[in-house]
C-alpha cells in the first residue's frame, strides 16, 4: 500500500507518462486469451451436453383414463393405474396408486399415497385407533380424507391433477395439495 | 487475498520451484516456428497430447449417458447423440479426435524417427513413445466396440480371430478378450472396462514418464 | 520449520528426495551452446505452439459440427455387413490377407513378420546406434521406415478399394449412411427416427394358432426358417406379418421369394402340400395382425 502512495505523490508531480505494457505482459495476455478460447472452446461444448437434463423442455404430464366418475363415492378407495414413461432411452412403465373421493362440494380429490413424512405409503382406514383417516405404518404420520395432515407429517398429502371427460376420470402429474388450506 | 493464500501454502510446501521448472525453462530457437517455418513439425507432439486431453473429456462426458450393456449400449448411443443438446458434437470430439490423435502422434513419430532425435542420451523416452502408441490403438481398438452397432460388432469379431489365430496361447487370449464363447455382453463390458480404466491409466503414468524424460534430457539439438 | 509470518524466510528442505545430489543424471544440454537464441517457455513458446493448437481446433470444431459421428444399426449376429475395423488398422487387416500371412502361414504373419516389425520399431534406438541423426547419413534405418510406410500406405489403399468394390458388388451401402438416409426420411415424414430395441415392447401374438394353417406352415418347410413360434430364426419374424402385407402379397412371396427367401412352390409340393393350402395358409399369415383386440 505505501508504495502506491508514493508512486500517485510522484506523479502528481511529474508529466504524465504513457503507461505501456511490457512485452512479456503482452505475451502473456495474449497467452491467457488464447488458454481461455481453447478451454471454452472444447469444455462448453461439453457442459452444455452434461447439463442438458435440467434444460429439457418438461411436457405437460399427459393424463391416464382411471376409473368411471359414478364409482367414486365420498369415502376414499384405492386405485392403481399405469402410466408410461420416457426416462432417456428407457421407455418403462410404472404403476401408480391414488386415493379418490368426492369431497363435500363433489369435487373429485385424488391423493398421491405417498407420506409427506418420509416417503412410505399411507393408507385409508388402515389403523383401528384412528377411524376414517390416512395412517402412514412407519411412523404414524395421519391425514384427513383430504389429505390434510395431522401428526408427524409437515405437509399436506399431494394430489394428481385430475380431468373428467365422458364420465370418466382422467390422472395426470402429482402436484401439492390444493384442496387443504 | 489468492496471492496470500498461494504464499501460505508455498511456505510449507515450496511449491514455487515445481511450477517455475515448467514455466522458466529455455527452449531453443530451431524448434520455434517462428523463426523457421519447417520448425512447424515440432508442434505434433503438443498437439497430440492437446487431442488427448480433449479425449479423455469428451469421454468423461460420454459415460454421463453411455451404458455398457448389450440392449442399451446402441439405444444410449443413438440418444446421446440425437437427443442431447450438443450430443453430436460430444460424440464427434470423441470419434474424429480418436482419429485425430493416431494422425498427430504418427506424425510426431515420424518427426522424431527422421530427426534421430531418439539416439542416445534419449533411448527410454522413444520406447515409452511407441508404448503410448500401442495404447493408443488399444484405445482405438476397445472403443472401437462401445457403441455396439453392426460395424463395431463385426469389425471386433475379426479382430478377435486375428487374436485367436496367434499360435498356442490365441485361443485363451480370444476367450480372455472375449469374457467368454462368444462376442456378447461380457465382452462389451470387458472393453468398456479396458478403454476406460485400465488403458487410460496406463496412458496417464505413460505420459508423466515421457514428459519428466524430455524435461531432463530436454529438446534434442538441431541438426 | 519457520514460525509466524516471516514469508520472506524461504525454508529450504535438506534430505528428501526432492533435492538433486550431484549429476546421478543426463544433464540437459545448455541451448546458448546452439548458434542462435533460446526464448522462455511461458509466455513466448509456448503462446506460440498454442496459436497453432487455436488453429487445429477451430478446424477439429468445424470438423465435429458439420459431420456427425457414424452410427449404424443395433449390431445383429444375423446381419450380412462387411466387417471394416477402424481406418489405421486396415494395412494389417489387409496384410493379414496375404497368402504369406495367412493360411498355412498363419503363424509367421501374426507373429513372425508383424512382430518383427513392431518390435524392431520399438527397439529402434538399440538397432540404430551410430552417432549421426540426419536421416540421409543413416540409409539403412531410413530406407527401411520409407519402405514400411509405403507399405502401410499400399495395403490400406488396397483395403480400402477392396471394400469399396465389396460394397459396389454387393449392392450395399455402408451402414451408418444408411441410418442417416433412413433417419432423414423418417423425420420428413414426421416418424420417430430411434432404432432403439425397447426390450418390454409388445410382443405380439400368433392370431389363431389352432388353425389347421398352422399345420400347413409345418410341413410346407416354412418352419425350418420362420421357427415355430414364427419369430423367425436367419428369416424374418412373421408375427404381425398382416399389418405389412395382404394375402395376395404372401402368396406372390411363397411363389416368387423375396431377398434371401427362394420361391418356395416346389419345396412345398414336395412336401405333399396343395395350392389349396397354400392358399390357406397365405390367408392365415394376412390375419396376423399386431393389434386384434
Amino acid at each position: 500500500m505505501s508504495s502506491n502512495h508514493i508512486d500517485e505523490h510522484e506523479e502528481s508531480h511529474n508529466p504524465p507518462r504513457l503507461k505501456e505494457m511490457s512485452r512479456r505482459q503482452f505475451l502473456t495476455y495474449t497467452l491467457g486469451g488464447a488458454t481461455a478460447y481453447m478451454a471454452a472452446g472444447v469444455v462448453l461444448p461439453m457442459l452444455r451436453f452434461a447439463v442438458d437434463p435440467i434444460l429439457q423442455n418438461r411436457e405437460d404430464g399427459s393424463f391416464v383414463k382411471v376409473v368411471e366418475e359414478s364409482k367414486i363415492t365420498s369415502e376414499p378407495q384405492e386405485f392403481h393405474f399405469e402410466l408410461q414413461q420416457q426416462d432417456g432411452w428407457y421407455n418403462s412403465t410404472a404403476t401408480l396408486t391414488a386415493w379418490i373421493r368426492k369431497n363435500d362440494e363433489g369435487k373429485i380429490v385424488a391423493l398421491s399415497p405417498i407420506c409427506k413424512h418420509l416417503g412410505c405409503l399411507v393408507g385409508w382406514n388402515n389403523n383401528q385407533n384412528f377411524a376414517n383417516e390416512y395412517y402412514c405404518p412407519c411412523h404414524g404420520a395421519r391425514y384427513t380424507a383430504d389429505g390434510k395432515n395431522l401428526a408427524v407429517a409437515p405437509k399436506p398429502l399431494d394430489e394428481y391433477m385430475t380431468k373428467i371427460d365422458n364420465g370418466w376420470i382422467y390422472l395426470g402429474e402429482i402436484v401439492p395439495n390444493t384442496v387443504v388450506e | 487475498m489468492l496471492k496470500n493464500v498461494y504464499n501460505w501454502i508455498d511456505e510449507r510446501l515450496d511449491i514455487t520451484p515445481i511450477w517455475r521448472d515448467v514455466a522458466d525453462h529455455e527452449v531453443p530457437e530451431h524448434v520455434n516456428p517462428a523463426h523457421h517455418f519447417s520448425a512447424f513439425v515440432y508442434c505434433f507432439g503438443g498437439l497430440t497430447f492437446f487431442i488427448t486431453v480433449i479425449q479423455i473429456l469428451s469421454g468423461m462426458f460420454l459415460t454421463m449417458y453411455y451404458v455398457p450393456d448389450i440392449i442399451n449400449a446402441y439405444n444410449s448411443v443413438e440418444y446421446l447423440q440425437t437427443q442431447v443438446a450438443f450430443g453430436q458434437i460430444v460424440r464427434g470430439m470423441h470419434h474424429w479426435g480418436a482419429s485425430l490423435v493416431i494422425v498427430m502422434m504418427f506424425l510426431h513419430t515420424m518427426r522424431v524417427f527422421f530427426t534421430g532425435s531418439y539416439k542416445a542420451p534419449r533411448e527410454m523416452n522413444w520406447v515409452v513413445g511407441m508404448l503410448i502408441f500401442f495404447v493408443m490403438l488399444g484405445l482405438g481398438l476397445t472403443g472401437y466396440l462401445l457403441p455396439w452397432d453392426n460395424k463395431a460388432y463385426f469389425a471386433t469379431k475379426v479382430t478377435l480371430e486375428i487374436a485367436n489365430s496367434v499360435p498356442w496361447a490365441g485361443p485363451v487370449i480370444k476367450e480372455l478378450l472375449q469374457g467368454g464363447t462368444i462376442v456378447g455382453a461380457e465382452t462389451l463390458t470387458r472393453f468398456f472396462a479396458i478403454h476406460v480404466f485400465f488403458l487410460p491409466a496406463v496412458l496417464l503414468a505413460l505420459l508423466v514418464a515421457h514428459f519428466i524424460m524430455i524435461r531432463r534430457q530436454g529438446i534434442s539439438g538441431p541438426l | 520449520m519457520a514460525h509466524g509470518h516471516k514469508s520472506d524466510e524461504k525454508v529450504v528442505y535438506v534430505g528428501d528426495s526432492r533435492v538433486k545430489k550431484g549429476n546421478g543424471w543426463v544433464v540437459p544440454p545448455d541451448y546458448t551452446a546452439y548458434p542462435g537464441k533460446s526464448e522462455a517457455f511461458i509466455p513466448n513458446f509456448l503462446l506460440k505452439e498454442w496459436m497453432v493448437g487455436v488453429v487445429v481446433l477451430v478446424g477439429f470444431l468445424v470438423l465435429t459440427i458439420s459431420e456427425p459421428a457414424p452410427l449404424g444399426y443395433p449390431a445383429d449376429p444375423g446381419a450380412t455387413v462387411i466387417p471394416m475395423p477402424d481406418w489405421y488398422f486396415l494395412f494389417l487387416y489387409e496384410y493379414l490377407k496375404l497368402p504369406y500371412a495367412s493360411g498355412d502361414y498363419v503363424v509367421l504373419g501374426t507373429i513372425g513378420v508383424t512382430g518383427i516389425a513392431f518390435g524392431a520399431l520399438l527397439l529402434v534406438p538399440f538397432l540404430d546406434t551410430g552417432k549421426e541423426r540426419r536421416f540421409y547419413k543413416r540409409p539403412i534405418t531410413s530406407s527401411l521406415m520409407i519402405l514400411s510406410l509405403l507399405a502401410i500406405v499400399y495395403l490400406t489403399n488396397s483395403a480400402w478399394t477392396h471394400y469399396v468394390h465389396e460394397l459396389e458388388a454387393s449392392g450395399q451401402k455402408p451402414e451408418h449412411i444408411q441410418r442417416e438416409e433412413e433417419a432423414h426420411e423418417r423425420h420428413a415424414a414426421g416418424l420417430p427416427t430411434s432404432n432403439a430395441k425397447q426390450p418390454q415392447e409388445q410382443e405380439v401374438a400368433i392370431v389363431d394358432p389352432d388353425n389347421p394353417a398352422m399345420e400347413i406352415y409345418k410341413k410346407a418347410t416354412c418352419i425350418n426358417c420362420h421357427a415355430a413360434d414364427l419369430k423367425g430364426q436367419g428369416a424374418p419374424s412373421l408375427r404381425g406379418v398382416g399389418d405389412t402385407h395382404s394375402k395376395e402379397e404372401i402368396l406372390a412371396i411363397i411363389h416368387n421369394g423375396q431377398g434371401n427367401m427362394p420361391p418356395m412352390t416346389q419345396a412345398a409340393e414336395a412336401a405333399g402340400v396343395t395350392e389349396e393350402q397354400l392358399d390357406q395358409l397365405a390367408e392365415w399369415l394376412a390375419s396376423q395382425k399386431s393389434n386384434t383386440e
